[in-house]
């Protein structure tokens, strides 16, 4: 455990690791920024938000939002199965913790990476922006992408999420199939 | 000794802070004449209480202040001495240099300041003018008169606990969480089968009815008097009108109604704004006053009361009201929309609450009116709440602040729209009825003819985003917001409910149109809309439309 607390959102390091799917490729988040997973139950929609935010969810009495990492890669929306859950996280951003679900495709495994189970992120080639990725770890042929969570779920981000709300009501005045093809594309 | 002096030294501040409220009170009861000597008893103790506390906890100064305030307070009250404004302004001054060495106590023993210095020997000498001019009418002040037996200090000690108000709340938060725990567990009940099921429904209930009785009392032992906090303002009326040499009182009524703490502390800024306003703007000085044959003394009434589930508090003043030309005039100037033409007077003056009418520049031209009086309205919405204002040329100004009695839960209305259920706040519903056929099934917004009048309409399934189809018949729920009023298209109407609000947390509190969201009886997210910020956007998106 000594290891583990050494852990810094800009380095990566040794530890356990909690590895998911989504969009068919493998992630990895240290397992000290997970609270709980639970399975994906209902995600109400919040209307005039940023399309990966899919909305918020009941976590036994709290209002947790849940976003969808597939479409902040730029990927279509996550498709829900029964397998589907929400990984339930705790970031840090200016000394304040937040509490966000993360909507992933299925869970796969806790994993022990040594410090030579994990690489350095290549310049390029990887599906995912740079700065979201704090290296790779290597599972037996495969590498899984090791996110840095904090920063994937920065507050930044989120700015600029309530800054695009205010376009919104121009949208709506705007004629009527575009702002039905908008919808369209926003609803899940 | 070895006891925990921060501690006693927190509570003495807190204590000696009511007191020193209350001894302002008194005074100003006095000087109003709406009091009898027990006002004098009230003063006494508190100094004398002050006293001793400060001379246990070796506050020395403090001590010596406080002993000073005491000789006066002792000689007046054996003289049974008629209390002149010279002597309430000299107590009051020394309320308040009290309060200041009060506040620093904290820090250390704090050292009086030559000011208070002055005060105090301002108090010396009072006292000792007083005790000569005692001597020479011997007779009759050596009469203790009618000694009060002290009635009043031991028996009525009230059985009272301090406690943090965020324990409170998190009481509140869980009684909370148990009622929708509570509706989740019936709905499972009722679904359920068997020969248990019946008894199992009949204890649910009773168990819900018990925390419903819970819930009740915890939201009751928030609620506090509000008269502590109007009465606060007396003082600051004194002062204003003093400073601007005009003549004002105040009169307060409904002082036991009782309100959440949270609500009052909100309630406390917006009053005295109102009040600022009320006695810089609207009270004329005592010369025009009596020739406009008033009274030259200005009269404030403040006044609170229960409507509904909400309290509303009125200020009124008996001033020069609003001037209705200039501010039209202003309005124009500004170039602010107005619907009708004539505008109506309830209109007009909700442009008073527009931020741009609290310019410096305006506060000259338009008298003041208006200025900060946006951040009022703000605050007050926030709440869930709403402000009104009416005047009467040369009658005066009402302000009316309605706000609900709490703010962890307030009636719902819910509807469907789409695949989601909403809450609106019942504050805003005013009816519900069918859209017609003729008004088509898509289209984000339109009009409506409602018993002869175009009610603008937005349909909540495309104005947020849902895509799935229309289901048929359609519903409108019409909302009121100021004197606005518009409907809200949506799929279902689902009926009343208590929504117990919670916050959208740091990520989405911003989203417009949204004002938080709820827990429902299914265990999903309902999202309660903000109608005011909604209709807005589409006020001002149409206004775009209009110019593009």
């Amino acid at each position: 455990m000594g290891a583990v607390k050494e852990a810094t959102p800009q380095s990566v390091s040794h530890g356990q690791y909690l590895t998911f799917y989504i969009a068919g490729e493998e992630y990895a988040v240290n397992i000290l920024k997970v609270k709980e997973i639970i399975e994906y139950d209902t995600v109400t929609a919040v209307p005039n938000t940023a399309r990966w935010i899919r909305g918020v969810t009941n976590l036994r009495g709290n209002v947790v939002p849940v976003i969808d990492l597939a479409v902040k890669f730029g990927l279509p929306a996550s498709q829900t199965s029964k397998f589907s859950c929400i990984v339930i996280t705790e970031v840090s951003y200016n000394g304040d913790n937040l509490t966000m679900g993360v909507m992933v495709d299925s869970v796969d495994q806790v994993l022990d990476f040594l410090e030579n189970d994990i690489e350095a992120t290549p310049p390029f080639g990887t599906r995912v922006r740079l700065e979201f990725l704090l290296g790779m770890g290597k599972m037996g042929k495969k590498f899984c992408l090791i996110l840095n969570i904090d920063k994937v779920l920065s507050a930044d981000e989120i700015v600029a999420v309530t800054d695009s709300i205010q376009t919104l009501p121009a949208e709506a005045v705007s004629p009527r199939t575009k702002s039905r093809k908008h919808t369209a594309e926003s609803g899940t | 000794m070895d006891f925990d002096r921060d501690a006693v030294l927190t509570s003495f501040v807190a204590e000696t802070q009511e007191g020193l409220d209350l001894m302002e009170q008194s005074l100003l009861a006095m000087e109003s004449r709406s009091g009898g000597p027990e006002l004098l008893d009230d003063i006494f103790r508190v100094a004398h209480t002050l006293k001793g506390n400060a001379t246990s906890l070796e506050l020395d100064d403090l001590k010596s202040f406080a002993h000073a305030v005491e000789d006066l307070l002792d000689v007046l009250r054996e003289q049974n001495a008629e209390m002149t404004a010279d002597i309430i302004s000299l107590l009051l001054k020394a309320v308040d240099e009290l309060r200041a060495l009060l506040s620093a106590t904290p820090a250390g023993s704090p050292k009086l300041t030559p000011q208070q210095l002055k005060v105090r020997k301002q108090i010396g000498n009072e006292v000792a003018a007083r005790s000569q001019r005692v001597m020479e009418p011997n007779s009759k002040a050596e009469q203790p008169a009618n000694a009060t037996p002290a009635t009043t200090a031991p028996g009525i000690a009230n059985r009272t606990l301090r406690t943090d108000i965020d324990k409170l709340d998190r009481i509140l938060n869980l009684t909370g969480e148990i009622v929708i725990a509570q509706g989740r567990l019936r709905r499972m009940i009722e679904k359920a089968d068997g020969e248990l099921r019946r008894d199992l429904l009949e204890l649910q209930g009773e168990t819900e009815r018990l925390f419903r009785e819970l819930q009740d009392e915890v939201m009751r032992v928030r609620l506090v008097p509000i008269g502590a906090m109007l009465r606060q303002n007396l003082r600051t009326v004194r002062d204003l009108a003093n400073s601007h040499s005009k003549l004002a009182r105040v009169e307060v009524t409904g002082e036991d109604v009782e309100v959440d703490t949270t609500i009052l502390e909100h309630l406390k800024d917006a009053v005295l704004h109102m009040i600022r306003n009320a006695i810089d703007h609207g009270i004329e000085p005592p010369p025009i006053r009596k020739k406009k044959g008033k009274n030259p003394c200005g009269l404030i009434k403040i006044s609170a009361a229960h409507v509904g589930g909400y309290v509303v508090v009125t200020l009124q003043d008996d001033g020069a009201g609003l001037d209705r030309p200039k501010i039209l005039q202003k309005a124009k100037q500004l170039g602010f929309y107005l619907n009708a033409n004539p505008a109506s007077d309830a209109e007009l003056y909700q442009i008073l609450f527009r931020p741009g009418f609290s310019t410096a520049e305006s506060v000259t031209e338009l008298s003041g009116r208006g200025v900060g009086l946006d951040v009022v309205k703000r605050n007050v919405e926030a709440l869930h709440g709403s402000v009104e204002i009416a005047s009467e040329v040369d009658g005066g100004t009402t302000v009316t602040i309605r706000l609900p009695l709490t703010l962890a839960i307030i009636d719902g209305f819910s509807v469907q729209a789409g695949s989601n259920t909403f809450v609106l706040p019942q504050q805003y519903v005013v009816e519900c009825t069918e859209l017609p056929s003729s008004n088509g099934k898509s289209g984000n917004s339109g009009v409506l003819n409602l018993r002869g009048t175009a009610l603008p309409y937005i349909r909540l399934r495309e104005v947020f985003g849902q895509c799935s189809a229309s289901t048929g018949r359609e519903n409108v729920v019409v909302v009121k917001v100021g004197d606005f009023q518009a409907g809200i298209a949506v799929d279902h109407l689902l009926g009343g409910m208590q929504a117990v609000i919670k916050p959208l947390g740091k990520v989405l509190c911003g989203v417009s149109g949204i004002a938080g969201s709820t827990i429902l009886g299914d265990g999903k997210v309902g999202l309660i809309i903000d109608v005011p910020g909604l209709l807005q956007g589409m006020v001002q998106s149409g206004l775009q439309g209009q110019i593009s």
